[in-house]
């Protein structure tokens, strides 16, 4: 059953390395965006669906991966991969300094106190010269899509296997203690407001390496989109719609949602936004612990797991 | 040298402790000790300042004076510094990782252990001890009884290997059959060389399964001694037996 898994798993893997060369270009870029949100749905994973804080601020770890990238090639004419270098130092610095007093509120409050954070960073960012002020930065254009898209998927692939690992060490055993319970993780001696921090870093590296691809792809940058907070609500649906606290979850919620969305803004346009609301709306209401659960429990209790969670709802 | 050799000799001394919350003082100049082997009652009523002195022992807030524990100073340490140094806490209402089952709650007690080849033997050594855990240790924590929930949570705290094991209102909700076979289970255990401070407000209940007491009033020790002397003491049993 495990070897199954494993040789599906390394199929689809196998699929999509090689899409560049039997797809196309449009299917290529859409392959691209989907990618990267799966990456950015993954790194919010780590904080949001490991540790349970529920976090808004991941849209600035974005921003300022990308302003690392278009800083270094444009300012300092530095090459590509010091710029994510440079972008991940950045997300990690800002981790450590906005974690250690934002990561002692807990639920709702923390939700709250991170959901200004991005909008604060559109403002500073609009007023640095050295970041193009609110007029952006041009970066300089390199038509390699094929590149581009495999980075995104080694970045995914990498994403994903330090989701597995955390899954099977110690380090993640104690993040899920503090998400179950975290007054219970400090009384049996987890560093709570390490691991904290630490997850949120971690979390904040990966969704700062997308942001720099993404920038060096698209070759425009300014505040606006650079730190934009709906990009982070997408992350989150995507997570819990998958299914937040597995492995797999958070892509294969990127990759179907990312699918519904583009076929509904093609066959629709005008009032796609609304069906991708309902479709969210029913994911939730249906299936509220994401796909991966409804995998693993539609076995046992068939169609009626729907029935359940709408009971559960008192609907 | 084994714990019997140092029977009598203090493994934790709390000299002249104050602490408070937010400039409020709850504790004033507490002074104690818990000695190799025993089972240390600590009573009082609700609001003497029992819990806040294990929030201060174990580090959770912060405190003026003098904490000694097995030869080291605790005073600077943090909650899991002194949770390494065999200070283990069964905290007040449990705490236990509700949506995790009963054995990845004993696995989370053990977590910061070295030995982590001879975890799996104390695993079994807790399903001895208590055996509706070894029952339900498939089943979630949160799903169970007060009284199992609390064995869960004392046998998480075991799986620490601590040298002392401070227990917060063990008995709280508790049936009186249950908090029985708890109590045998706390002699059990100190005769394998866990020293035990069971903090109550059940006082009769406490000083009738310990070696030594202390009686705590509005942040302060105001009684001490052997325990059967405590609950033979007129003033105690004046104050707080009713009797």
């Amino acid at each position: 059953m495990k070897g199954l898994w494993l040789l599906l798993i390394l199929l689809a893997l196998v699929a999509l390395a090689a899409l560049p060369w039997y797809g196309s270009d449009v299917l290529v870029q859409f392959g691209i965006s989907t990618l990267l949100l799966a990456v950015l749905a993954q790194g919010w994973n780590i904080i949001g669906g490991y540790t349970g804080y529920a976090s808004f601020g991941n849209s600035v770890f974005y921003g300022l991966g990308a302003y690392g990238v278009a800083i270094a090639m444009v300012q300092w004419n530095l090459p590509f991969g010091v710029g994510m270098v440079f972008g991940v130092v950045l997300a990690v610095v800002f981790a450590f300094l906005l974690g250690l007093p934002v990561l002692r509120l807990r639920g709702h409050y923390f939700a709250i106190a991170t959901l200004a954070l991005a909008q604060v960073m559109a403002a500073i960012v609009s007023n640095i010269p050295l970041a193009g002020q609110n007029i952006g930065l041009v970066l300089p254009p390199l038509n390699n899509d094929r590149l581009f898209y495999e980075l995104s998927l080694a970045l995914l692939v990498l994403a994903t296997l330090t989701v597995f690992w955390l899954t099977r060490s110690k380090f993640g055993f104690g993040l899920i203690a503090i998400r179950e319970n975290e007054e219970g993780a400090a009384v049996m001696g987890v560093n709570t407001t390490l691991y904290k921090v630490m997850a949120f870093a971690l979390s904040g590296i990966f969704t700062a390496l997308a942001g720099g691809i993404h920038a060096y792809w698209i070759t425009f940058l300014d505040p606006e989109s650079a730190f934009d907070i709906s990009l982070n609500v997408k992350m989150i649906i995507m997570a819990v719609f998958g299914g937040p606290g597995t492995v797999l979850g958070p892509v294969v919620g990127a990759f179907v949602l990312s699918a519904v969305s583009e076929v509904l803004s093609s066959e629709v346009t005008s009032i796609a936004g609304l069906f991708f609301g309902i479709v969210v709306v029913a994911a939730v209401v249906l299936m509220p612990r994401g796909v991966a659960d409804v995998i693993r429990r539609f076995r046992t209790s068939g169609w009626r797991y729907f029935a359940e969670n709408i009971k559960a709802h008192r609907l | 040298m084994r714990a019997s050799d140092k029977a009598g000799e203090a493994l934790l001394a709390v000299t002249d402790l104050s602490a408070g919350y937010g400039g409020m003082p709850v504790l004033r100049d507490v002074s104690l000790e818990v000695r190799h082997g025993e089972i240390l009652a600590l009573v009082g009523s609700n609001g003497a300042g029992k819990t806040t002195l294990l929030r201060a022992l174990s580090r959770m807030i912060a405190s003026d004076g003098g904490i000694r524990f097995a030869g080291r100073d605790l005073a600077p340490m943090t909650p899991d510094e002194v949770f390494g140094a065999g200070l283990v806490q069964v905290p007040e209402g449990r705490q236990l990782f509700d949506r995790m089952t009963v054995e990845d709650n004993l696995l989370m007690g053990a977590y910061r252990r070295a030995d982590q080849a001879s975890v799996r033997g104390d695993l079994e050594r807790m399903y001895a001890l208590f055996p509706r855990l070894g029952e339900r240790r498939r089943q979630l924590a949160g799903s169970m009884s007060g009284g199992e929930q609390q064995m869960c949570a004392m046998a998480r705290g075991l799986m620490a290997k601590p040298q002392l094991l401070m227990i917060d209102e063990m008995s709280l909700g508790l049936a009186p059959v249950i908090v029985e076979q708890l109590m045998e289970v706390l002699a059990t255990i100190r005769t394998e060389g866990v020293t035990v401070l069971l903090v109550e407000q059940d006082i009769h209940l406490a000083l009738s399964g310990a070696d030594r007491g202390y009686v705590m009033e509005t942040g302060a020790i105001v009684h001490g001694g052997d325990a059967k002397a405590l609950i033979d003491d007129p003033a105690v049993r004046k104050a707080y037996l009713g009797l």
